[in-house]
């Protein structure tokens, strides 16, 4: 079996997921704080706890495409 | 779609003012601004106007909420409380403070006095359930307490972790009565110990001092269980309680009586005056000279001429209605309005989580209202998630949207994307998962030669989100191009304005140039038109340098960042297909049908409940992220007319 491809696939996804959770968990502290004292910026700290996350898409993207391709 | 507005100034003389402003608060349209700041040079410095009844309403409104407050709340007719409203509102408001005080004066000594007679019994209870527990607990220790004439007894109370202290306590106490007392204690409950100190009576000033200094719970019996035996202190206690119980009962009812005569024209009157006393709070935002008021504010174009009717028939030529003439700085302070259909409220509300569009700007909301429900389809897809999310949103409308107003504007939201849903659910061929794959109900649709699986159409689901990202960033990019051409009609702003267009015009031709030198290097398209895709590039680039400067070319980066990231809507649809997928797996594993089925429902209502918040969260994301700030700049002041419940 190959195993290079599922390897890579995973590396891609796995390193993307993970840099996605480290920069989340910096910005959901920190947003959870500033919520606690302005609520009215609720809405921009979702949005900025969802920006992360497209390092772990752009990795999943990649992962597929190793996979497929 | 924004509304155009207006900046008016209502000139009137001083002596109608309460009349006047009345008229534009039920009128409802003007959106107030400070007039006593807003002056010229060398013109007219005008004052501010101070409502002299605003004390007199305070006090009015303080008074009516207590009484309220003590009265116990009864269901009050809304259509009867409006009639009356109507009815004083009519009169006027020196009417409504004349009924307001004789209601204070009728009702407030009675509620007053039965209220604190109230809280004494209440008081009383207490006293009497503490003594009752007390005597109750040391029932049983009542033969060890000698029966000694000039003898006093009192009970001290004492928490269970400072028992210690009862031998301090002793000692001191035998010697302030130099060893004519005695301690006997016996357990009240878990965390209390209730101690009996007999006494010689001759020692009872500095017994008692003592016991205050030390801070300990004493409890003093009434004069008139003393000397008495406990057994009877308790018959007694029991019928002193009783009767205490009785007369709270009493006044309750007489306050409920009370509630039922009065409580609907108090709580109309509260009303009335909440609204009158909001009016009054604007009066420093007025002008004034010796003779005339100034009022200026904002109102939306179709707006004006209701509202000059309205003055006109009520004052004639008495009021007058000025249209400023619009300057560049006015209207950079100019309010926004809304005015769309209620299927495009829902997403105003989203805007209000962020920032609202510059009056000048062009309305995000309606586009908003096209994108979202289809990104938010794309990501879910799914028949019976579909379903669902509208079962659920319509569900959670019609029973929470009383309590929280954020529930109604959400639920919207989702019955609006729920459609999308479905219809992408009959495109991908998915009913709950790949349910309706395995019962072979439905299968995934061939449209332009593509089998629409979301596993096997990964590549052509991704051209398409990518797709659908490119023209979503050149929509952004164009509406950009738009708003700074509307701002350039202003000349202060011509010449950024010139520049940011040919950035944005520039940043356009980028894209398309990459779409087609991507074309022609995968022979999609003529090779030959690789050159035109280069020199189309080299333009962008110039045009982009010239609109922001060379840091402005590093945009190009992250704008093909943003096209990118529309990647987001496969990928997140395909976990939410993968999870969908893994509850039938699950569940057709389990040998026990019943239990199998319960797993595999718990599943699909946590994949459902997951994807209604990531599928709005991410669709919201690429609006507010990836297309919002091509065109707007947020910022803007929401428009808030002077009329009741919305005061400006």
């Amino acid at each position: 079996m190959e195993w290079g491809i599922p390897i890579g696939a995973g590396i891609a996804f796995g390193l993307g997921a993970l840099g996605a959770g480290i920069a989340m968990s910096r910005i959901g502290s920190a947003g959870a704080g500033t919520v606690a004292e302005r609520p009215e910026l609720f809405g921009y700290m979702l949005i900025f706890l969802a920006i992360p996350e497209t390092l772990a898409i752009f990795g999943f993207v990649i992962a597929a495409m190793i996979l497929i391709m | 779609m924004l509304q155009r507005m207006v900046k008016v100034q209502v000139i009137g003389p001083k002596k109608h003012l309460n009349q006047i402003v009345d008229t534009l608060y039920q009128a409802g349209t003007i959106h107030l601004e400070d007039a006593s700041r807003d002056h010229e040079p060398g013109g007219i410095i005008l004052q501010k106007i101070e409502p002299e009844e605003a004390d007199t309403l305070a006090a009015l409104i303080s008074k009516i909420e207590g009484i309220q407050h003590i009265l116990p709340k009864v269901s009050v007719d809304t259509k009867q409380e409006e009639a009356i409203i109507s009815d004083l509102g009519q009169q006027g408001q020196e009417a409504i403070i004349k009924r307001a005080q004789e209601v204070i004066r009728t009702l407030e000594p009675t509620t007053k006095e039965l209220i604190s007679k109230k809280t004494d019994l209440e008081f009383t209870i207490e006293n009497l359930s503490r003594y009752q527990d007390v005597i109750e607990k040391i029932l049983p220790i009542e033969e060890q307490i000698p029966a000694l004439e000039g003898f006093e007894i009192t009970i001290i109370l004492i928490q269970r972790e400072f028992e210690g202290l009862l031998d301090l306590i002793r000692d001191r106490l035998t010697s302030i009565t130099k060893n004519q007392c005695e301690l006997i204690s016996a357990s009240v409950d878990e965390e209390n110990i209730a101690t009996v100190v007999i006494f010689n009576r001759q020692y009872a000033g500095e017994v008692h001092s003592f016991l205050y200094s030390q801070n300990v719970n004493e409890l003093r019996l009434p004069p008139e269980y003393l000397n008495r035996p406990l057994k009877d202190i308790l018959v007694l206690n029991r019928e002193r309680k009783e009767e205490a119980v009785a007369l709270v009962e009493q006044i309750d009812s007489d306050l409920r009586e009370l509630a039922i005569t009065w409580y609907m024209e108090i709580s109309a009157l509260r009303r009335l005056l909440t609204d009158r006393y909001e009016e009054l709070k604007v009066y420093n935002k007025f002008g004034q000279t010796d003779y005339t008021f100034i009022v200026l504010g904002w109102i939306p174009k179709k707006l004006l001429e209701p509202t000059k009717m309205k003055l006109r028939d009520a004052y004639g030529d008495l009021v007058v209605v000025n249209e400023l003439e619009p300057t560049p700085e006015m209207m950079d302070d100019a309010p926004t309005f809304y005015d769309n259909p209620a299927i495009v409220k829902p997403f105003e509300y989203l805007l209000s989580f962020i920032s609202h569009p510059k009056y000048r700007e062009i309305d995000p909301s309606p586009i908003f209202a096209i994108f979202f429900p289809i990104f938010f389809g794309l990501i879910v897809g799914d028949i019976g998630y579909g379903f669902v999310i509208l079962g659920i949103a319509l569900l959670l409308k019609k029973t929470f949207s009383e309590q929280f107003d954020w529930i109604r504007p959400l639920m919207n939201l989702m019955i609006i994307a729920s459609l999308p849903t479905i219809l992408f659910g009959f495109v991908f061929g998915k009913f709950f998962g790949d349910l309706g794959n395995r019962l072979d109900i439905i299968q995934p649709m061939t449209i332009m030669g593509i089998y629409w699986d979301r596993f096997d159409a990964m590549i052509p689901m991704l051209i398409l989100v990518i797709a659908i990202g490119v023209f979503h960033i050149i929509l952004g990019l164009s509406l950009g191009i738009i708003n700074q051409y509307t701002k350039m009609q202003c000349a202060k702003y011509a010449c950024d304005c010139r520049k940011h267009i040919c950035e944005k015009a520039g940043m356009i031709m980028a894209i398309l140039s990459v779409l087609v030198l991507a074309g022609a290097l995968t022979l999609f398209i003529p090779e030959v038109l690789m050159y035109a895709g280069i020199v189309m590039l080299v333009i962008a680039l110039a045009l982009i340098i010239y609109g922001g400067g060379l840091i402005a070319s590093m945009e190009i980066i992250s704008l093909f960042g943003n096209i990118v990231s529309y990647a987001r809507i496969m990928a997140i649809g395909i976990s939410c297909m993968v999870l969908g997928v893994v509850a039938n797996e699950l569940g057709g594993m389990i040998g026990v049908a019943v239990i199998g089925i319960a797993v595999a429902t718990v599943i699909h209502m946590i994949n459902i409940i997951l994807k209604m918040f990531t599928g709005s969260l991410h669709s919201f994301r690429l609006q507010i992220v990836e297309f919002g700030p091509k065109f707007t700049e947020g910022g803007g002041k929401l428009y808030k007319p002077f009329r009741r419940g919305d005061r400006g």
